[in-house]
């Protein structure tokens, strides 16, 4: 009977290391900075699973094993020790040792998913309001600008260009938004009276649901946009589609 | 023989009877009754915004709007969060520190009774301030989210008073905390028994020191940020309205300077209650007590110094202080498990309804900490923060955590302040159905959240892969509702039949256990001696106690 059950865990743990590479459920990050920031995600998966299971199998095996039989006196008592210091010492290190590697991978990360490119290819200038989007695109003179947003309004829709750096200048007109898009694995505030700046290359071609993720009030459920990312003909094709005609360029 | 176990008062006090009039109550100084009405006040708190998150999750089960509107969704979920965190876990903490600490170190009363009856009553006008800020007012109830941020907060963008009652409630509410605060930890440092060292503590008066320390700590600052915002509100002052010169990343700082500790006051008590509950029930010596004690004082410490991982998508926090701090609270949190389970080790289980309780909120906690070790990553947390997987992880730590340190505390020691015990078998019933329906509830949330739902919505379109979770989810309530009817039903026919239940029906280990059931209006007419942090266990097994037979104080 103890042989089955090891046997079981092996398969389990097969099973587990086999699908190595799975992504959770989550998006696997559509652009250079997201792809990063996933490699990170995949370590602390790993890391929360294989510290859940220790603690759960410690936690089921003293359960199942102390547990008091049926029939077995209730007054007795277990065995009376209450500390073991060497063994006390060893368990706050492990997880000391644990975290000091999460975080300084995490600091690396954020280094590089952050960090701001000296010559970004495009720069898009995204302002919220109470309730919606106003896109820019100031060197190309583009701006798209969002129906007041509401049940059944569509969100407005921006392009990007594949595989080329843009810089997303990031502010809000009245109260704190927040611009994330799910696939890109990253979003950052919206503040009033502050730009915030970050940079997204991406890397596949799609179309990407966004949101705004800080609670601003009445509508914000519905203040919804679209990512299109395409070619960067594409993307200049709709740039002059969408430039006023005589062209600020 | 003990000398404790029998009842020197046969007839209690006036005061003391089970049925003092209501004017007793409402004009009692007694810490156990303060206690009491500390606790079920909770309670009843917990019922309401209880109901208000069936409302969410009623409007959440399908997409479109079935049920309430984006306006009064919004207060829903505001006043759900307002409810829960300082009217129901925070306040049901401090009702048990009322309760046990001194019957725990040995004292008569609190330091100082009547401020503890009046924190009390405080907390009493600050839920119901709270309550009229959300239903009650014409000009719709506050919907700003349980933070306040300006300037949604703001006069612009939220005129009605629904804020500024909150606010005031709010303050009432930190003013009792303040109190409460003072009263535990001038008790535990003045009032202990002879013997009561601090290193012989039971771990839950430990932990409720810690706690009010904490809230000695955190509030003044938070009471600073919504003065001000008051001020904005009503006296035309532009603290956080950056049109006037002022910065709403400043409240975020002193907002969450309250915070965070505030997650640690919500959750210390009932690390303190299943400590308390798992080596009686493991008929076992606590494992590593003084790991504990060292354990609970750096959680204090360190929540201090992680605010503002809170903050990290503002873009203006770019200091690795914070995540550092966030990172390293993990530390002794673990140590606290490997703790409990070093507890069981070798100890003969028996699965009380309070155990059962106690090992969920291992089970489910545990989900809780790592996922908020993925929070404390800024990479990470810029997809998680606003997001449901955030949602699903508070809920894990304060529900599947603190909420399931409730039901083990009441089912613990119901029968000491009562007499009288609860089923154990509908008990059981009770944790299957919350056990299960709060994993049903919160772990598809989850999913949905790395699925990129954000939190705070009323709607979401099809076609995300948000519609399934998010129906799983809302079963998941029903199940949840299930379980907190059968506790009712439980205390109702419990009440009915009041099974006696003797001083000491678990083999208790501190001295709440060496009195009768409930306590005498003084709590002790005998003390055992205090050799460790077990008293009442080593007067009933000399066999293995560190000190000599038990000898009578009057």
């Amino acid at each position: 009977m103890r042989r089955a059950w090891t046997g079981r865990l092996a398969a389990v743990a097969f099973v587990a290391a086999s699908s190595c590479s799975s992504s959770f459920g989550m998006p696997r990050g559509s652009t250079e900075q997201g792809k990063d920031i996933f490699d990170l995600w995949q370590i602390f998966f790993w890391a929360g699973i294989g510290v859940a299971a220790i603690v759960y199998g410690l936690i089921g095996w003293s359960l199942l094993r102390y547990r008091r039989r049926r029939n077995e006196d209730e007054t007795l008592l277990g065995r009376q020790f209450h500390a073991n210091v060497p063994l006390e010492i060893i368990y706050t290190a492990i997880p000391v040792v644990i975290v000091i590697v999460l975080f300084v991978l995490s600091y690396r990360t954020e280094r590089t998913a952050s960090s701001l490119s000296a010559s970004p290819d495009v720069t898009l200038r995204a302002e919220a309001f109470s309730w919606g989007w106003r896109f820019g695109f100031p060197d190309q003179g583009v701006e798209v600008v969002s129906q007041p947003s509401a049940e059944g309004v569509p969100g407005p829709e921006i392009l990007l260009p594949l595989g080329e750096t843009t810089r997303i200048e990031l502010t809000s007109n009245d109260v704190i938004h927040a611009f994330w898009v799910p696939d890109f694995l990253y979003k950052r505030d919206a503040l009033p009276g502050r730009i915030n700046r970050f940079d997204v290359t991406p890397t596949d071609l799609g179309t990407f649901h966004g949101v705004c993720s800080e609670f601003c009030g009445l509508h914000h459920a519905y203040m919804t946009f679209t990512v299109r990312v395409v070619s960067p003909a594409a993307f200049d094709a709709w740039i002059a589609s969408e430039a006023p005609a005589g062209g600020l360029a | 023989m003990s000398l404790t176990t029998e009842r020197r008062h046969p007839v209690p006090s006036p005061a003391d009877r089970p049925h003092g009039g209501p004017v007793a109550w409402l004009t009692t100084t007694d810490h156990k009754k303060i206690g009491l009405l500390y606790c079920v006040t909770a309670f009843t708190f917990f019922l309401i915004g209880g109901a208000l998150a069936g409302a969410m999750r009623a409007e959440l089960a399908g997409t479109g709007n079935q049920l309430v509107g984006p306006q009064a969704y919004n207060t829903l979920f505001t006043v759900h969060g307002i409810i829960m965190i300082f009217l129901f876990v925070a306040p049901f903490g401090v009702g048990l520190a009322n309760y046990l600490v001194p019957l725990q170190i040995g004292a008569p009363d609190m330091a100082f009774p009547r401020l503890n009856a009046m924190s009390y009553w405080f907390f009493v006008g600050g839920g119901v301030l709270v309550l009229l800020s959300s239903f009650a007012t014409d000009a719709g109830g506050v919907a700003t989210g349980w933070y306040l941020y300006p300037p949604l907060s703001g006069p612009r963008y939220s005129p009605g008073v629904g804020p500024d009652l909150l606010i005031l409630g709010l303050a009432l509410i930190a003013i009792s905390t303040l109190m409460s605060g003072v009263n535990v930890i001038t008790t535990t440092f003045l009032m202990r028994a002879p013997g009561m060292t601090m290193w012989r503590l039971p771990l839950f008066t430990w932990n409720a020191v810690v706690t009010a320390l904490l809230g000695l700590v955190a509030f003044p600052p938070a009471m600073a940020a919504f003065v001000l915002l008051l001020f904005d509100r009503r006296l035309g002052g532009q603290a956080f309205d950056p049109l006037g010169g002022g910065d709403p990343i400043v409240y975020q700082h002193l907002f969450w300077f309250l915070g965070h500790p505030e997650v640690y006051i919500l959750i210390l008590p009932f690390f303190g209650v299943i400590t308390e509950i798992i080596p009686v029930c493991s008929r076992k010596r606590l494992f590593g007590y003084t790991g504990f004690v060292l354990a609970t004082l750096a959680i204090g410490a360190l929540s201090t110094g992680v605010w503002a991982h809170h903050m990290f998508t503002t873009g203006v926090v770019d200091n690795p202080f914070f995540s550092a701090m966030s990172f390293a609270i993990a530390v002794p949190t673990g140590v606290k498990f490997f703790n409990w389970i070093g507890t069981m080790w070798g100890g003969r289980l028996s699965f009380r309804v309070s155990m059962l309780f106690s090992i969920g909120f291992l089970l489910n906690f545990l989900i809780g900490g790592v996922t908020g070790v993925m929070l404390a990553s800024p990479p990470l947390d810029f997809q998680l923060s606003d997001s449901y997987f955030l949602v699903s992880h508070f809920h894990y730590t304060i529900m599947g955590g603190s909420v399931f340190g409730i039901f083990a505390a009441i089912y613990f020691w119901w029968p000491k302040a009562f007499g009288y015990r609860l089923s154990e078998r509908l008990g059981r019933g009770v944790f299957a159905f919350l056990f299960i329906g709060f994993n049903l509830t919160f772990w598809p949330q989850f999913v949905v959240g790395l699925r990129g739902m954000p939190r705070r919505i009323v709607d979401y379109a099809p076609g995300l892969g948000w519609e399934t979770p998010n129906l799983v989810s809302s079963l998941g309530v029903v199940v949840l509702s299930l379980g907190v009817l059968v506790f009712l039903v439980d205390v109702v026919t419990a009440r009915r039949r009041r099974t006696p239940a003797g001083d000491d029906p678990w083999g208790g280990h501190s001295l709440e256990w060496a009195t009768t059931s409930p306590p005498p209006e003084h709590n002790f007419t005998a003390l055992p001696r205090i050799r460790s942090e077990r008293p009442a266990f080593d007067m009933r097994h000399p066999e293995v106690s560190p000190s000599s037979p038990p000898m009578e104080r009057s």
